[in-house]
């Protein structure tokens, strides 16, 4: 029994880190419907690097959009701008927040009609996280 | 008690209460905006020359009759300003759930007119409410319009995917035609429910 008990802790463990320790993970994911008449959307999500190593996005892709891009936008001196990312860095052990007023994706020219978006984060030509999501009002 | 005691009894309450209405009232001083400038004289709109969301042509006149809250956009804008244009829908919609009954109005005033035709406004502003004002029209009236106002905007970027930086303010125009008040970003739906009643109940 002495034996079998770390065995079972261990094994517990093992089951909690594998829930948790998927390099990438995606949450409070929220992709907009393109307003009426509007060929874009924004996405927005946090970002979790649960590797001990940085990773780098390079761009992001959707079937769904001809085009997506990472963007922010920033208020300055009460000036309302917003820049395309380059390449996105989250830090080992860290989160990135996408969200409304900040860095967001700009999804743009909706293919067809859908309800469901697919997002396809890049480092380099590898596909290291990809998110399915409901579109949101 | 005889009439005079009556008499006597009623004079001092009388004087009490006006007492107690007197310091509860300097006590309690004009309410003041907590996030809108109020401008000391509200100023006269420049004019301009420029389209409605549908097509029709308009003056400085158009903000006549009405409180607006006025924003300046652009519908290829995917962030700040459906988020702007939300909260203030969404104060809009407090302010009549509240039963404050002079609602104003929300107009976006396009800063790219090259995209932003008025059918493309007419589908976007609606999207925000029912009776919201979208402007567009020439390039050089628009700066007329934003140049009088002090706000700033320009193009960035080239290609078709290009934006335009612009002044993230909502300015409060009143019914006479002029700014009277302006909100610095970023925006909240609070601080608005909160500054317009202050801002309408002076006029």
């Amino acid at each position: 029994m002495k034996r079998i008990v770390p065995v079972l802790i261990l094994a517990l463990l093992g089951c909690a880190c594998s829930l948790e320790s998927a390099p990438l993970v995606a949450s409070d994911v929220v992709v907009s419907k393109p307003r009426p008449g509007m060929n874009m959307a924004a996405g927005y999500l946090t970002l979790r690097n649960n590797t001990s190593q940085p990773i780098i996005i390079t761009h992001v892709a959707s079937p769904q959009f001809e085009s997506v891009e990472m963007h922010e936008s920033v208020i300055e001196d009460g000036m309302a701008r917003m820049y395309a990312l380059g390449d996105m860095r989250v830090l080992a052990k860290s989160s990135v927040v996408f969200q409304p007023g900040g860095k967001h994706l700009m999804l743009m020219r909706p293919v067809g009609e859908f309800d469901t978006v697919t997002l396809d984060f890049f480092a380099g030509r590898a596909v290291v996280l990809t998110v399915n999501v409901t579109l949101s009002d | 008690m005889g009439p005079r005691k009556f008499f006597i009894a009623t004079v001092a309450i009388t004087a009490i209460a006006f007492g107690a209405w007197l310091s509860f009232k300097m006590a309690s001083p004009a309410p003041v905006p907590q996030v809108a400038t109020i401008l000391p004289v509200a100023g006269e709109l420049p004019e301009f020359s420029l389209l409605d969301h549908n097509g029709d042509p308009i003056g400085r006149d158009v903000f006549k009759g009405h409180w607006n809250l006025v924003f300046f956009g652009f519908t290829h804008c995917p962030d700040i300003c459906p988020l702007t244009l939300q909260v203030l829908a969404d104060a809009k919609k407090q302010l009549a759930a509240a039963g404050f009954e002079r609602l104003p109005r929300i107009v976006l005033v396009s800063v790219d007119p090259e995209r932003d035709t008025p059918e493309v406004l007419a589908q976007y502003v609606g999207y925000f409410g029912d009776d919201n004002l979208g402007i567009t029209g020439d390039l050089e009236e628009i700066s007329k319009f934003t140049k009088g106002l002090g706000i700033w905007f320009q193009k960035s970027g080239d290609g078709e995917n290009y934006s335009v930086d612009h002044a993230a303010a909502v300015l409060v125009i009143n019914p006479d035609g002029q700014f009277e008040a302006l909100f610095g970003a970023p925006h909240e739906a609070d601080n608005l429910v909160h500054d317009l009643p202050i801002i309408m109940g002076r006029q």
